[in-house]
């Protein structure tokens, strides 16, 4: 039985689904069996940024209403062979889902997969919650700035009170991915540094991500950005899945400033 | 240099705006993780004595008193 992993944020636009396509990614470049899934319906955008939207024959809802079996809709990944990913269907409304359907499919995918990540739909109305019930951990997704974390400790008052495993007097395990800091702004003080945000939030950090330009970069060519070696971005999301898959890796202090001239030099040589 | 001071600070004026803002979030959400184990309960003990239609459980702040206050509403028609 694998292990199913949500990926929230509250507010969009954070990079929820930039991390799911790298953690996957990640995780399956360790060697584990992963599966995403986009539970996002009616706006499909994970497969732009896994490079699969030509790809997409069956999805989600299709498959929760028997319409195709869950092989023939997901679709294996263009790089790496452990990865497979589910479309969220684009044409229909979030309102199709229903808690049976969900759990029936998440149990499905734990049989066949070591990894399972769920990327959510941001807000916190029903199709974020159809995405927390059955998952055994949640990874929250903050930008360093107020209205990201003010949504994401609302996401994670939700997830306390709905999911499954808490209902049934467990624990889901959460994690913060704080992501686009950009370590000049931490240092010169205009930035909220890591220990504020964690303070605030009061959950386990598993990774910090760096501001990176390559990002858009990464997502115009369908290729996600912990493929470039150079990236500072996909470096840290390569030690985020890492530490995901168990191995254990110190947290890099992206805040401070080796950035600067190193990362200006490295850049000459790309 | 007044420039100067007002971006040193803005990240620690966020934080605590922020602080405020989350605190009274959860103070606002009316809810404690036990809340529906409770009612169901109440409901129980109540329907030994009398029919039970509903019943409602608010978590009040008042300053520093932190309160339940539970109504619990009755069947119309009961015999009592």
């Amino acid at each position: 039985m694998g292990i199913v992993i949500a990926v929230i944020s509250g507010k969009g636009g954070v990079g929820k689904t930039t991390a799911v396509a790298n953690l996957g990614l990640g995780v399956a470049m360790n060697g584990k069996r992963c599966a995403v899934v986009d539970f996002d319906i009616g706006q499909r955008n994970l497969d732009m940024i896994l490079g699969l939207e030509n790809r997409v024959v069956y999805d989600i809802v299709q498959v929760m209403d028997g319409e195709a079996t869950l092989k023939q809709a997901l679709i294996k990944s263009k790089v790496n062979d452990n990865l497979r990913f589910l479309a969220a269907s684009q044409s229909k409304d979030k309102r199709v889902l229903n808690s049976k359907k969900v759990q029936k499919l998440v149990k499905e995918l734990k049989e066949n997969f070591e990894y399972v990540i769920l990327d959510s739909p941001a807000g916190i109305e029903s199709g974020f919650e159809h995405t927390i019930e059955f998952a055994d951990a949640a990874i929250i997704v903050v930008n360093p700035e107020v209205s990201s974390i003010r949504d994401a400790d609302r996401a994670i008052g939700i997830l306390d009170s709905k999911s499954q495993k808490v209902k049934e007097g467990g624990e889901v395990a959460k994690y913060l991915i704080i992501n686009r800091i950009v370590p000049e702004m931490v240092q010169s003080g205009e930035m909220l540094k890591s220990d504020d945000i964690l303070d605030i939030l009061n959950i386990k950090l598993v990774g910090k991500v760096p501001e990176d330009s390559g990002v858009i970069d990464a997502s115009n060519q369908g290729k996600p950005i912990i493929l470039d070696k150079h990236s500072v971005a996909g470096q840290a999301y390569k030690r985020i899945a890492a530490r995901l898959c168990g191995k254990k890796i110190d947290m890099k202090d992206v805040e401070v400033a080796d950035s600067g001239l190193f990362r200006k030099l490295a850049g000459i040589f790309r | 240099m007044f420039d100067f001071w007002k971006k040193r600070r803005s990240a620690s004026v966020a934080k605590d705006r922020l602080s405020i803002a989350i605190m009274s979030d959860r103070g606002g959400n009316q809810t404690y993780p036990f809340i529906n184990n409770l009612k169901k309960e109440i409901v129980e003990v109540v329907r030994k004595y009398v029919g039970v239609r509903g019943i409602e459980i608010k978590k009040e702040i008042d300053g520093n008193f932190e309160a339940i206050s539970i109504d619990v509403f009755l069947e119309k028609d009961r015999h009592i």
